[in-house]
Formats: structure tokens, sequence, C-alpha cells
């Protein structure tokens, strides 16, 4: 072990110390450590995509309350998770306020329900020193230009989505890319950033076509173009109830093309998976990028999955897995430094030798240029005829694979986003 | 009758060599049934539902034990020896960790005849276990419940039932009989418990997802992996405190280990490189990693009670790798069941 390595983990014990002396001594005493951890969950009251991450976001905050809350009592922490639901950014930073002021939250979590909304929480983080985790929001922006050093994602960035999706579709022999993505600013940056994958990491494949689209346009000429494109894939950068109306689309006008569509939140759940195949048996039917996939069931997955089944009934969807993380990891911030101040809550976040369990087999980490916290994503098959829920979906892939013995693990989860040279964030 | 050639040696001479052949026969044979069924190596195969039984003096498959007949639904994991190596504890459960199920439970195997004896009823999907230095203790995680347990060995009733964290997993007891240490993956702890008050003690924090422990010979400290921190933690057991944590690597994945009976090492199956780090246990130094014809995925690792021979149980080639361990080379490798979990050696009958 390197002297680095070793002072590091000589201060870690110290700290282990402390906290074992205090648990021994204390546990029928005043708690060892006050954790008060504010979430800002979505409650949109909309469409039944957006219903069912919000449900899934409120499970599994639920859950991870009672699993940490346990652990908790069994350590002598005053363990509290206070969530909020909100619809606007406006509601969401009153809500911040209000749990700051009546729950002296330590960590804020948030992220669900669009950028505009996160983007107030991070700002409103900042400007209140308080660590604040987006479990939710992709935007690149919030890791760029906009990123905040109280600011830390769980969520993947558009840039690891992107990478992801061009690393198994490229791979697949997927050479030429016909691209239908929304108007305006994110739209092209989506565009852009996938068409910088396809020419600077994964070689051989290119975008022939780009279309911006507003909703459902001339469903035939598209259809026709892509034909005429001779297209291997066709991509939708479009939000997820619209990927739904242009599968349907696309599938009426014959269109046998293999589908890559963008993995907003919306669009990573069982529902979606059900609404996408009603739409269009065959196109639906086809391969999704999820952060976490309800049918793992290797890391340990398995056994988290099995008891948020039994819970509520349903499979975890990416969503429940986020918010339960989020909570875990700012636990964990506060656990290990054994502080619920915040610098030592950063300070473990970016320590050199922090790692983190996500379930996904690998230790993962924060990216020092934009706390962007490295981690693996998986490509689900689409069952075509699979009632039951849990099995609508099937592993067909993890990206990046988990053992490849003989590399650097962090080498490896770093294939898909943004590394330093391409960082615009500047804290 | 077949002709036989003339012999050319004298009376005298026949009479010697004779003499000395037999003599020479006698001790292949007393040497033959020495080596022979010496130890067995148990390996739990989580996928095929069964138990490999190997020969070490072999290196052959002596026999399968079915666990259930209902390969991917009910599987084995953990084991545990006897402490006079004469019956196997496997922890069973079933591939749907709900709460409690009629597939959780120990068995008991009997190595003189590879028959299950007895059964040890232990809801909340059991993984991992260990058994008391007398034998009269079973010590069993329940990852379901995010408990520990202990049991009568004999009766099979439960003495007592503690809390100790998220996805509880590793279990040992100390070589005095006196600490039960019990490690939880999810909360990144070793919760201690006194086997004779029935109590916890404290909790310990080691590394991340900590999924096995064991203690030194002597007892004066504890090794606990931790997968995901690919590191292994040193517990001094009379202070219950980390005193050292060993860096093997984050990609290591490190799950069972196993301590040398004679020599100062103690042997770490990495899983994520394949690997079984070799760990001087005075300096807690790395000195050799054993990679060279190892299976893949190695999680389980265990080493014959004479401190001759280490096997590991490879999941992802459904193989025991054998390795020598004074050259720390592997020099066999032998097909077991589908998703090999973990090793325990047992003594078998002369």
């Amino acid at each position: 072990m390197s002297n680095k390595l070793r002072t590091a983990h000589n201060t870690f014990l110290a700290f282990a110390c402390l906290l074992l002396v205090s648990w021994s001594a204390a546990q029928n005493s005043a708690p060892v450590l006050q954790m008060s951890i504010g979430a800002i969950a979505p409650d949109r009251n909309g469409t039944i995509l957006e219903e069912a991450v919000d449900r899934a976001v409120a499970q599994g905050l639920e859950m991870v309350t009672d699993e940490f809350g346990f652990n908790a009592e069994m350590l002598n922490i005053d363990f509290a998770v206070t969530t909020e639901f909100v619809a606007t950014a406006e509601e969401a930073v009153n809500a911040a306020e209000r749990l700051l002021s009546e729950q002296e939250i330590h960590v804020l979590i948030g992220g669900w329900g669009g950028l505009e909304i996160t983007r107030a929480l991070s700002n409103w983080a900042a400007a209140n020193r308080i660590p604040f985790i987006n479990a939710g929001a992709s935007a690149d922006v919030l890791r760029g230009e906009a990123c905040q050093l109280t600011t830390f994602h769980l969520e993947s960035s558009d840039a690891m989505y992107l990478d992801a999706m061009a690393g198994w579709y490229v791979r697949s022999g997927f050479r030429r890319w016909f691209v239908l993505r929304i108007p305006g600013e994110w739209g092209e940056a989506l565009h852009d950033r996938l068409d910088w994958a396809l020419r600077e990491r994964h070689f051989g494949a290119r975008i022939v076509r780009e279309r911006e689209v507003s909703g459902i346009e001339d469903a035939a000429a598209v259809a026709d173009r892509i034909r005429r494109d001779n297209a291997d894939v066709v991509v939708l950068l479009v939000p997820a109830a619209e990927q739904i109306a242009w599968l349907e689309a696309l599938e009426a006008e014959g269109i046998t093309t293999a589908i890559a569509a963008w993995p907003d939140p919306e669009s990573q759940s069982r529902t979606f998976m059900q609404a996408s195949r009603e739409a269009a048996p065959t196109l639906g039917s086809g391969q999704r990028i999820l952060a976490f996939e309800a049918t793992l069931d290797r890391y340990g997955a398995r056994e988290i999955n099995a008891r948020y089944r039994q819970r509520f009934g349903e499979p975890m969807d990416p969503p429940a897995w986020a918010a339960y993380q989020s909570v875990k990891i700012a636990y964990e911030g506060m656990f290990f430094s054994r502080s619920s101040e915040a610098e030592a809550i950063l300070s473990t976040w970016t320590a050199p030798n922090a790692v983190f369990d996500l379930w996904k087999g690998i230790g993962t980490s924060f990216r020092p240029w934009d706390h962007q916290m490295r981690q693996s994503m998986y490509l689900v098959k689409i069952r075509e005829d699979e009632p039951d829920p849990f099995a609508m979906g099937i592993l067909v892939g993890e990206l990046p694979a988990i053992y490849l013995p003989g590399t650097d693990p962090i080498e490896r989860l770093d294939q898909m986003g943004d590394l330093e040279d391409r960082s615009t964030c500047t804290f | 009758m077949r002709n036989r050639p003339r012999n050319p040696l004298p009376t005298r001479a026949r009479t010697l060599a004779l003499a000395l052949i037999t003599s020479m026969m006698f001790a292949l044979a007393v040497f033959a049934s020495a080596q022979e069924g010496q130890y067995r190596v148990y390996v739990a195969n989580e996928f095929s539902a069964d138990i490999t039984v190997i020969d070490a003096a072999t290196a052959q498959v002596i026999e399968t034990i079915s666990i259930s007949g209902r390969p991917g639904e009910v599987r084995p994991r953990g084991m545990a020896v006897s402490p006079d190596g004469t019956l196997i504890y496997a922890s069973i459960s079933d591939f749907n960790p709900v709460l409690e199920t009629p597939e959780d439970k120990i068995l008991v195997i009997d190595v003189r005849t590879n028959e299950i004896i007895n059964e040890i009823r232990a809801g909340g999907n059991p993984e991992r276990l260990a058994i008391s230095p007398d034998g009269t203790q079973v010590w069993a995680a329940l990852e379901a419940l995010a408990q520990g347990a202990g049991y009568d060995a004999a009766t099979g009733e439960q003495l007592g039932v503690f809390r100790v964290g998220i996805e509880s997993e590793g279990v040992a007891v100390s070589p005095d009989g006196r600490w039960a240490y019990i490690t939880a993956e999810a909360t990144h702890t070793v919760t201690v418990i006194d086997t004779q008050k029935l109590e916890v003690v404290t909790h310990v924090l080691v590394g991340n997802r900590p999924r096995e422990v064991d203690f030194e010979k002597d007892g004066s400290v504890a090794y606990v992996s931790a997968e995901i921190g690919g590191s292994v933690t040193v517990i001094d057991t009379t202070t219950h405190q980390v005193i050292d944590t060993i860096n093997l690597g984050l990609d290591s994945r490190p799950v069972e280990m196993a301590v040398d009976p004679i020599r100062p090492r103690l042997y770490v199956a990495g899983g994520g490189t394949s690997s079984v780090y070799v760990i001087d246990t005075d300096t807690r130094e790395v000195i050799a990693t054993v990679r060279e014809r190892m299976g893949r995925r190695p999680w389980g690792v265990a080493i014959t009670p004479d401190g001759s021979l280490i096997y590991t149980a490879n999941g992802l080639s459904d193989s025991v790798s054998v390795i020598d361990a004074e050259t720390l080379e592997v020099i066999d490798e032998i097909q077991a069941g589908r998703g090999a979990h973990s090793a325990a050696i047992g003594v078998a009958p002369q």
C-alpha cells in the first residue's frame, strides 16, 4: 500500500475508532450523530408515464427511509428523511427552504421533475451550502456551465447515456444513424454530443440524417427518408411520450429499422415498456437503456430487487433505485465522516479513496471535475408478450462490462461520459 | 497357468528379493490408505442445487449430493465444518429472497456417508454460517431479515436473533468460542455478539460491502473482506477495533478467505480478478497473487488442515481450482456443479 493511501486509511481508522467508542458507550444515551435528509420529490399529477416515475421515487424514498432507519436505530443515530412533493421550480425552492428551517436538513436530494427544478435546487443548495444530490436530471449543462461545488450527480449524464447508446449499437454493427430530435438547445446539444461520440469514440458510424421534430410530423415522409438513407438505426432524441408516438407512427409506416431512444426518466419504467409495446408491438419491443434493472440478480441486486418487489408488489424501476441510492449516499457521507457538517460530507464524497456501492458490482465514485457518479448501465430488451411486469424486461447487456480483469476499473467506467478535458465545469 | 520364465537368481537372492518386494508393497499399501480419503472437499453449487464432494487425495469427484432436486429454485451457499471435520453444515435458501420461505434451512451432512442427517430451520434466507469451536452452536446470517441468529447445533433450537444490518452475510466464531462476528453488506459493519451472554456487544465499521469474516488461528484478530472496497479489514478481537486495512485494489472484489493452519498467511478469493491473494499476516502485505490457470470468479476458498492444498470454488467456470500451498501454483482444476459458491474441507473416515 502506498504511503498516501495508508495515511488516508489510518485517518479513516481513527474516525472508525471514534465511532466505535461512541457506539459502545452511548447505546442507551444521546444519539451519536444527527442525520436529517430532505428530499424534493415530484408530484406532477400528469401523464401515466410521469405518474409512474413519481410513484417510483416516493416508494424508493419510503423503502430506504425504513431500511436505513433500521441501521440508524441499531447504531444509535438520529436519522430522518423528510420528503416534500412539488410540481414547479418555485415550489421546489420553497420546499427546500422549509426543509432547512424546519427540519434543519444536512443533505438535500432531488432532480426529478425536469431541468428547471433541478437547476433551481442546485443553485439554492449552493447558496445555502447544503450538499445536494441530483438523482434524476441528466442534462449535461448541470455538469458543465451550471455546475455547483455542492451538487453531486447520481443520475447519469446525457453524455454517459449517449456513449452507452453508441457503444452498444455501433458494436452491434449499426453504422448509419438517423436522428430525430427535439428542437431547441437541449436537442441540439444531444445531437452534437452523439455526433462527437460516433466520430471520436466509436469509429465507423455516422449520423446520416438529423431532423428536428416537434411532435409527430409527417411520419410518412420521415419513414420514406429513413429508407432512402438506408439507416441502420433510428435514434429518437425526444421525450418519452413522443417516443411512443413515433414508435407507433413508424411501425404503421412499415419501418422495421432498429430504434434507439433517449432514456429520460419517464422512459425508464415498466409502465413505459407496456405503453411502448402496446403502441408498436414490434418496434416498441426493442432495447432500452436503463440506469438499473429490476431483473438484475448479480452484485446483491437480487436482494434489493426482491425486497422492493415484496414491499410494493411491482418491479424496482430506475427512479426508485435512484431515490434509494441517493439517501444511502447521503447517509454514508455522514456515517463515514462521523459528522453532519457540510464540509465533512463534501470531503467524504470527494475523497480519493471514496467508493460507493450502488448494487452494480463495482465500486463507484464521483468524478472530481464535475461530481458525476461513474457507473455502469444496462441494456434491456422489452419482451413483446410477457404479461408479468417483472419479467417484461430482460437484461441483455451491461456497459461497461464489470468482469474485465487486467483493466483499471476507474478507466473502465470513464468510457462513458465527458472526461476532464471536455468538462466545462469550473467550481 | 502362465508359463514362467526360468529364474536366473539363486535361492537366497530370490528370498531376499521377495522379502524386499513384499515390504515395499506393504509400505505402499499403508501410505495409500493413509492418503486416500484423508480429506474431502465440499463445494456448494448455487445454481445446480447440489454439493460436490471431492476426494482431496485423488482430486476426483466421488459424489454429488442433491439438495432439493429443484435447481434454480433452491440454492446452497455458505458452508461450515464441525470441529472434528465429520459434519458439514450448509445454508439453504431460495432464489426469491423474501422474508421467510419453507426452503430456508441449515442442512447437516455426515461426511462418513455423505448423507443429510439433520435440518435446522433458519428462516430469512440464510447465506453463510459458522460453527462454534466446541461444536454446540451454529451461527447464521439471515440475509433477508438483516439479522444474525444462533442455534443449538444438536436440537436446532434458536438461541437468539440479533439485528446486524442490511443484507447480512459473513459469519465467524472466535477460536475461544466467545464471539460471533457477523457482517452486513449494505451497512458496511461487523456486529460482535457475545455467544455466552447472547447479546450484541458492538458494531464495527469496516470496508464497503463486507462479505466474509474469519478469525486468525490464535483468535487475536479477525479479517473481514470488503467486496466493493477491495480490501481486508483487520480487527483486534480484544478491543473489537479496526487496526488495519489491507488494500487489494478496487477491482479485486474479495469474498471468502482462508487462514493457513501452519503458515502466517491468509488466502483471499478475489472474484473480480479471478485470483487468490496471499497475505503475509505478520506484515499484512500481499506477498503473492495466484492468477495463472485460475478458474473464473473464485468466491469460495478453503485450505486442508495440513496446510498442503488450497481449493477455490469458481462460480463462472463451475469448477474448483487446486493450489499447491507451498509453490502457490494452480495444479489442477476439477469440474464442480453450476455456480460453485463456497468450499469447505471435511476429514473423511479412514
